[in-house]
């Protein structure tokens, strides 16, 4: 197996240790069953990515976290506005249907979601792996998907030419309820996930 | 009257579910704080119980927090409240004197639990 192959390798296993992590703490934070499925996980050049999402008129919500540490990497959680209102309900064992705008404790909800996904990805980092990791105060957006993907996940890319994409898609299964979620290495990270290919953890994946 | 909690997080959502958990189980929630240096003001003004404190926050953590509200009151009682299994952060929180920590995402049982053992 080449370095690259390898390479991508890594990206795949940390996306599915990290969805299975994330997938436990997302279904125990609304309190209601969901899976995730890694959707995809490539390599991508920048202008291929971008045209993934350009154009849609889909206004999402959003929660953008930056891991920083060893190994930087950009996160991004969103879910359909409509959405939004009923995962708030879910956090707060309200019946669902009670929250009917965008309001503080809406933005709130995918804010703490954001936050705690992230947090559980940088567990997996550190408990299986060894790679200190540590997530800033996530941000919250309200926009078309093209425009908040432009925004924060091309803007943290920087000079890069090729992204690592993982792309997660969550349902929460008695609602309906679909989210996405991004994790995007950035500059600075690949020594590190060097490091990791040689982790007797990544052997038994080869 | 209930014992006297004050709840600091930077997400509403989170104290919002905190402040539920703890009146439904007769506490008195009587401040609410979104950052640490708001959490070490208001603790000077209100000498609360007990303080439910997260880590990570914008302006001021969580250990910087504690740290300054242990130097004012040293009998403080804080239960940290954490999204990352930050081991080192929440040795640090125990060493400078926090009673017990929760983390999120959290449940009814386990945040009582962790309140009511702090106050003893």
């Amino acid at each position: 197996m080449s370095s690259q192959d390898k390479l991508q390798k890594a990206i795949k296993v940390i996306a599915q240790l990290s969805i299975d992590t994330a997938s436990r703490t997302f279904s125990k934070l609304i309190k209601a069953g969901a899976t995730i499925d890694l959707e995809r996980a490539f390599i991508a050049d920048i202008s291929e990515v971008t045209r993934m999402f350009s154009g849609s008129e889909d206004e999402v919500v959003g929660a953008y976290v930056d891991l920083v540490g060893d190994a930087p990497f950009t996160f991004l959680f969103f879910v359909s506005a409509p959405d939004s209102l009923m995962l708030t309900d879910l956090m707060l064992r309200r019946e669902v249907g009670t929250t009917k705008e965008f309001d503080l404790y809406a933005k709130s909800a995918v804010q703490e979601i954001g936050n705690v996904l992230a947090s559980a990805i940088v567990n997996v980092f550190s408990r299986d792996f060894g790679i200190a990791m540590k997530p800033t105060p996530p941000a919250v957006c309200r926009d078309y998907i093209g425009t908040v993907f432009e925004e924060y996940i091309m803007k943290s890319a920087g000079e890069l030419n090729e992204l690592f994409v993982m792309e997660s898609r969550f349902c929460v299964v008695q609602f309906d309820i679909k989210c996405h979620m991004f994790i995007v290495p950035l500059p600075g990270s690949d020594e590190v996930l060097q490091t990791v290919l040689e982790s007797p953890n990544m052997k038994e994946y080869y | 009257m209930g014992r006297r909690i004050m709840i600091v997080d930077d997400a509403p959502i989170v104290r919002l579910m905190l402040k539920d958990i703890l009146v439904y189980n007769g506490y008195e929630v009587v401040a609410e704080c979104s950052n640490g240096a708001e959490a070490v003001q208001t603790y000077k003004e209100l000498k609360p119980d007990l303080v439910t404190l997260d880590i990570i926050m914008p302006e001021k953590d969580g250990i910087e927090a504690l740290s300054e509200i242990l130097d004012f009151d040293g009998s403080a009682k804080v239960v940290m409240v954490t999204a990352v299994d930050q081991r080192e952060a929440l040795m640090k929180a125990i060493r400078l004197g926090a009673t017990d920590y929760i983390v999120k995402p959290f449940e009814s049982e386990r945040v009582v639990s962790a309140i009511a053992n702090a106050l003893q």
